[in-house]
C-alpha cells in the first residue's frame, strides 16, 4: 500500500507538471483499480451512520468567495459528506472539510485527478450503482442530486482548483432558487446531540430526527410510555425546544401547566394532546406558536372557548377536536 | 447488544445457530453504524437500525387488511361491463395462452361475468361493487389501484410473496423489517401484532404462522398474534396464588440466568429470549388494558358494528385503532375465506358484509382522530381472480389468479380519492401503470421514511432486501 500510495503521489505531481504520458496515466488507473478492490473497506470498519461532526467549512478570506469551489464544490462536501468524512470522523481516512484536506486524499491515496472525472476516486464512488457497497454517501444516505455530480464533473474537468473564479468554470448547472428546496424546519440538532442523548436517558422520552436532514427538526416521541411523560419531563426540554417540531404527547400526564414549556417549542409545527388532562384554560397559551399547523385535542375538555383563541394562529391547518364539547366541525 | 458469535461458542452451537449468526453479523454491523448517537440513550433496543431516516415520514405505522383466500376484483374494485356481454364465451386463446393456472390448467376457459352490479361513489363517482356501500361512503379517502400483480398463484406461496417480496419461505415479513428498520416505538406491546378472523360457516385454509416470522432477523421482531376472542394472549393472567411482584421476580431471576448464559456463549437468541420474558411480564399489564373496550362509547362500537370481544374482523378493526393509538408500527389483520372457486356468488357477499363496514369505520375512526393522516392502511388479497369461470368445483366460481389483482390504501401520504392503473377491458391482465408487489412494498418503505433499495441486510452473501434481487419501484403515481 506504501508503495502504491508513493507512486500514485509520484505519477500525481508527474501529471501535474504536465508531462502526462498516456503510458503512466494508464498504469496509475490500473494500479488504482488494484488498490481499491485491496483496500475494499469491510462492512465493519465502513461503520459510522450518524455525524456528530458540527460542519464547518473554512470559507473566510473574501477571496474565496468567489471561486466555485468555495460556492458550488465545498456547500455540496458540507451537506453530503463531511459528517464522516470532516473533523469528527475521517472515515477510510479522508477528511472533506476543506481543499488541502481534500486533496491529501483517504487511505488509498488522491481521491480527485485533475482534468480526469472519470478517473477520480472521489467521482466514481458518487456515480457507481447506488447498491454498490462502495456507492457514496454510505448507508441510506441521501446520494448527491444529477445536479451536484454535474457541478463535481465540471469542476475535476476543468482542473479542480481552488483558486479558479465561479464564473471561470462553464456547464455548471445553475444553482437552485434562493429559499431551496429545504425549509430549515429548526436548528442543525447535531451541536446538541450529546445534550439530545442526555434528555432522553433522564426522561425515558424520545428526540427523534426527523429525517437526515439536520435541520428538518426533531419530533418528541413518548409513545414508548406515555405514563413517562409529564409537566417536569416538558419543562426540562427548555434547552432543545427550539429544536422540537413535533410533538406527540397523546396519553401523556401532561396538563395545562406543561402547556407553558410546549409555548416555548418555537419551531413546534403539530402537536398532539389526544386524551390529556389539558383544558381550554391551557391550550391559549399556545397562541404564541406562529408555525403551528395542527393540533390535536381529541378526546380531551376542551371545549369552544378553548379552540377560539386558536383562530390567531395564522399557520394552523388541523384542529383535531373529536370527542370534545367543541361544538362540530371544529375550525378547519 | 452484541450480537458476535465468540470462539466460546461450541462448534455444534455455532453450526446449529449459523443462519441467526450471519444475520446477527450484519445486524451488529448495522447497529454500529448508528451506534455513535444512540449509545448513551437510555433504550437503544427501541431504536431501529435505520436512524436518522433518509426521508421524513408520511407514515408512522401501518395498518394491512390481508383477505386471505384472495378476492375476486370483478366483485370488488374492478368493474368490466365487457366481461358481462362475453358471459359464457369463450375467453379469447391469445390472452390466456401460455398463463399458468390453478385449478383450471388444460379446461375450456369460459368468461365469467361480474355477479354483482357496481355503483358510483364518493365525489369522484368511483364506480365500485355495490357488496361494500361503506367503503363507498369512504371512496374519496381511499386510493384504488386496479392494476396490481403478483408472481404466485397458489395461496401460501402468494402470502409468502405478499408479506415478505419471496415466494420461497424463510424471508423475514415486512412487519419484522419495518420494526428492524425502525424500532419498536412501544416497550409494553411488541411492534408487530397479527390478528386473524374468519366468518361464520366454512373452514378455509389456514394462514401459517411462517407469514409473520422474522425470517433471518432476529426472531424478537417476529410477529405476535393475539386472539380476537377469548383470551387476547393465553395464560395471560397469572395463576391463582401468585401475584405480580411473584411473578416480576421470576422473571428477573430467568432474565439473570439468561444473561449469564449470554455473557458465555453470546447467541442473538438469548438476547431474543431476555426481550420476549420481558415483553410477556409487560403485556400481562398492558393487554388487558388493550382489549378492555370499556372505555370505547356506543358510538364507536355502532360504527364498527360489533360486539366486544366476539373474535370479529370489525372487533379486530377497533382493536387495529387502539394498538395503532399505543404505538404499535405494525398491525396486520387477516380476514379468512376469500377462496371463491365456487359458490362465489353465495359466499362472496357474506365475506364484503364481513368486512365492508368495519374497513370504512377504521377509516373514518383513525380521520376523525386525526391520525389517518399518518397511518398507512393497505387492502389486499394474496393475488386476483380470473375473469374466466371455475365450474369443476361445484357452483361456479373464479381460479386464483396473478395478472391482475384489485387493492386499496389510505392515509399515510398517499393521494385521496384516486383510482391509479387499469386492466384490459375484460380484466385478465393489468395494462396501465402495472405495479408489482415489489413496488408495493418499496412505496410503504418509502412512506415510512426507508429508501428500499438501500436497506438490505447481508444474509447468505447476498445484500438481501424486502424488496428482492429485482427491486421495486416507488409507485410515485399515488403519492400525495
Amino acid at each position: 500500500m506504501t508503495s502504491w500510495l508513493s507512486r500514485a503521489f509520484s505519477v500525481a505531481r508527474f501529471v501535474r507538471s504536465g508531462k502526462a504520458a498516456l503510458f503512466s496515466v494508464a498504469r496509475f488507473v490500473r494500479s488504482g483499480t488494484a488498490a481499491s478492490s485491496a483496500r475494499r473497506p469491510s462492512l465493519l470498519s465502513r461503520a459510522g451512520l450518524l455525524g456528530v461532526a458540527s460542519l464547518v467549512i473554512a470559507v473566510s478570506s473574501s477571496r474565496a468567495e468567489d471561486t466555485f469551489f468555495a460556492q458550488r464544490v465545498a456547500p455540496i462536501f458540507e451537506e453530503k459528506c463531511v459528517a464522516c468524512h470532516g473533523e469528527k470522523k475521517q472515515k477510510g481516512k479522508l477528511r472533506l472539510d476543506s481543499f488541502a484536506q481534500l486533496m491529501r486524499g483517504g487511505e488509498g491515496g488522491g481521491v480527485v485527478k485533475a482534468g480526469a472525472p472519470k478517473a477520480s476516486e472521489l467521482f466514481i464512488r458518487v456515480t457507481m450503482d447506488p447498491t454498490d457497497e462502495e456507492f457514496m454517501p454510505a448507508d441510506s444516505k441521501p446520494p448527491l442530486t444529477p445536479d451536484e455530480v454535474k457541478v463535481l464533473e465540471v469542476w475535476i474537468a476543468a482542473g479542480a482548483s481552488e483558486t479558479a473564479l465561479l464564473s471561470s468554470i462553464k456547464g455548471a448547472p445553475a444553482l437552485a432558487a434562493p429559499q431551496g428546496p429545504t425549509v430549515a424546519l429548526a436548528p442543525d440538532w447535531h451541536p446538541r446531540a450529546l445534550q439530545i442523548a442526555q434528555l432522553e436517558k433522564t426522561l425515558g422520552l424520545r428526540l427523534v430526527p426527523r429525517s437526515h436532514v439536520p435541520t428538518d427538526g426533531l419530533v418528541l416521541r413518548t409513545a414508548s410510555s406515555p405514563g413517562r411523560c409529564d409537566d417536569a419531563a416538558l419543562a426540562q426540554l427548555a434547552s432543545v425546544a427550539d429544536l422540537i417540531v413535533e410533538a406527540e404527547l397523546a396519553r401523556t400526564q401532561i396538563t395545562d401547566a406543561g402547556l407553558t414549556a410546549i409555548a416555548a417549542f418555537a419551531n413546534l409545527r403539530a402537536l398532539d394532546l389526544t386524551r390529556t388532562a389539558v383544558t381550554s384554560a391551557g391550550v391559549g397559551k399556545l397562541v404564541v406558536l406562529k408555525k403551528l399547523e395542527s393540533i390535536n385535542l381529541t378526546s380531551t375538555a376542551v371545549d369552544d372557548a378553548g379552540v377560539a383563541p386558536l383562530r390567531s394562529v395564522a399557520s394552523l391547518k388541523n384542529v383535531w377536536t373529536f370527542d370534545t364539547k367543541v361544538s362540530p366541525p371544529g375550525p378547519r | 447488544m452484541n450480537y458476535f458469535p465468540t470462539p466460546f461458542q461450541t462448534r455444534r452451537a455455532f453450526l446449529g445457530r449459523v443462519s441467526h449468526g450471519v444475520g446477527a453479523v450484519a445486524l451488529a454491523s448495522l447497529l454500529e453504524k448508528s451506534s455513535s448517537l444512540h449509545a448513551a440513550s437510555a433504550r437503544p433496543a427501541a431504536r431501529g437500525v435505520v436512524y436518522p431516516l433518509p426521508l421524513p415520514q408520511k407514515a408512522k405505522r401501518v395498518i394491512w387488511l390481508t383477505m386471505a383466500g384472495g378476492p375476486s376484483q370483478f366483485e370488488t374494485f374492478d368493474p368490466k361491463p365487457k366481461l358481462a356481454e362475453l358471459h359464457g364465451e369463450a375467453m379469447p386463446e391469445s390472452l390466456t395462452r401460455g398463463q399458468q393456472l390453478a385449478q383450471l390448467q388444460g379446461q375450456r376457459l369460459v368468461c365469467h361475468a361480474p355477479q354483482f352490479p357496481f355503483a358510483k361513489f364518493g365525489k369522484n363517482q368511483t364506480e365500485i361493487c355495490s357488496l361494500f356501500p361503506h367503503i363507498g361512503s369512504v371512496v374519496d379517502d381511499i386510493c384504488i389501484i386496479r392494476s396490481m400483480t403478483t408472481d404466485a398463484i397458489n395461496h401460501d406461496p402468494a402470502h409468502m410473496f405478499m408479506n415478505t417480496g419471496s415466494q420461497i419461505a424463510g424471508r423475514p415479513s415486512m412487519g419484522a423489517w419495518v420494526n428492524y428498520g425502525l424500532g419498536s416505538e412501544a416497550e409494553n406491546l411488541p411492534g408487530f401484532v397479527v390478528m386473524v378472523s374468519t366468518g361464520p360457516g366454512r373452514s378455509p385454509q389456514p394462514i401459517a404462522t411462517r407469514q409473520w416470522s422474522s425470517g433471518f432477523l432476529p426472531s424478537r421482531f417476529q410477529g405476535v398474534q393475539l386472539n380476537g376472542r377469548g383470551d387476547a394472549v393465553h395464560y395471560l393472567t397469572n395463576p391463582g396464588r401468585v401475584s405480580r411482584a411473584q411473578q416480576g421476580a421470576d422473571v428477573q431471576a430467568i432474565t439473570a440466568l439468561n444473561r449469564q448464559h449470554d455473557a458465555f456463549v453470546h447467541d442473538p437468541e438469548i438476547a431474543t429470549r431476555i426481550a420476549q420474558y420481558e415483553m410477556a411480564f409487560q403485556m400481562q399489564a398492558s393487554v388487558p388494558e388493550l382489549t378492555d373496550l370499556r372505555g370505547e362509547d356506543a358510538r364507536t362500537l355502532a360504527l364498527y358494528g360489533c360486539t366486544p370481544g366476539d373474535g370479529s374482523f370489525a372487533a379486530n378493526c377497533l382493536l387495529a385503532r387502539r394498538l395503532a393509538e399505543r404505538g404499535v408500527r405494525f398491525i396486520q389483520l387477516y380476514h379468512r375465506d376469500w377462496d371463491h372457486h365456487s359458490l362465489l356468488k353465495e359466499e362472496l357477499p357474506l365475506r364484503a358484509k364481513e368486512v365492508d363496514q368495519a374497513c370504512a369505520a377504521l377509516l373514518t375512526d383513525l380521520k376523525q382522530r386525526g391520525m389517518l393522516d399518518d397511518t398507512l392502511v393497505v387492502w389486499t388479497g394474496e393475488f386476483g381472480r380470473t375473469p374466466m369461470s371455475q365450474g369443476n368445483k361445484g357452483t361456479v366460481g373464479r381460479d386464483h389468479h396473478n395478472k391482475s389483482m384489485s387493492m386499496w390504501l389510505a392515509g399515510g401520504g398517499v393521494q385521496r380519492g384516486r383510482v391509479y392503473g387499469a386492466t384490459d377491458e375484460l380484466g385478465y391482465a393489468a395494462m396501465e401503470n402495472i405495479c408489482t408487489v415489489h413496488d408495493l412494498h418499496a412505496t410503504m418503505l418509502h412512506q415510512l421514511g426507508i429508501r428500499p433499495d438501500a436497506f438490505t441486510v447481508k444474509f447468505q452473501g447476498l445484500d438481501a432486501k424486502l424488496t428482492g434481487v429485482e427491486g421495486g419501484g416507488v409507485i410515485e403515481g399515488i403519492l400525495a
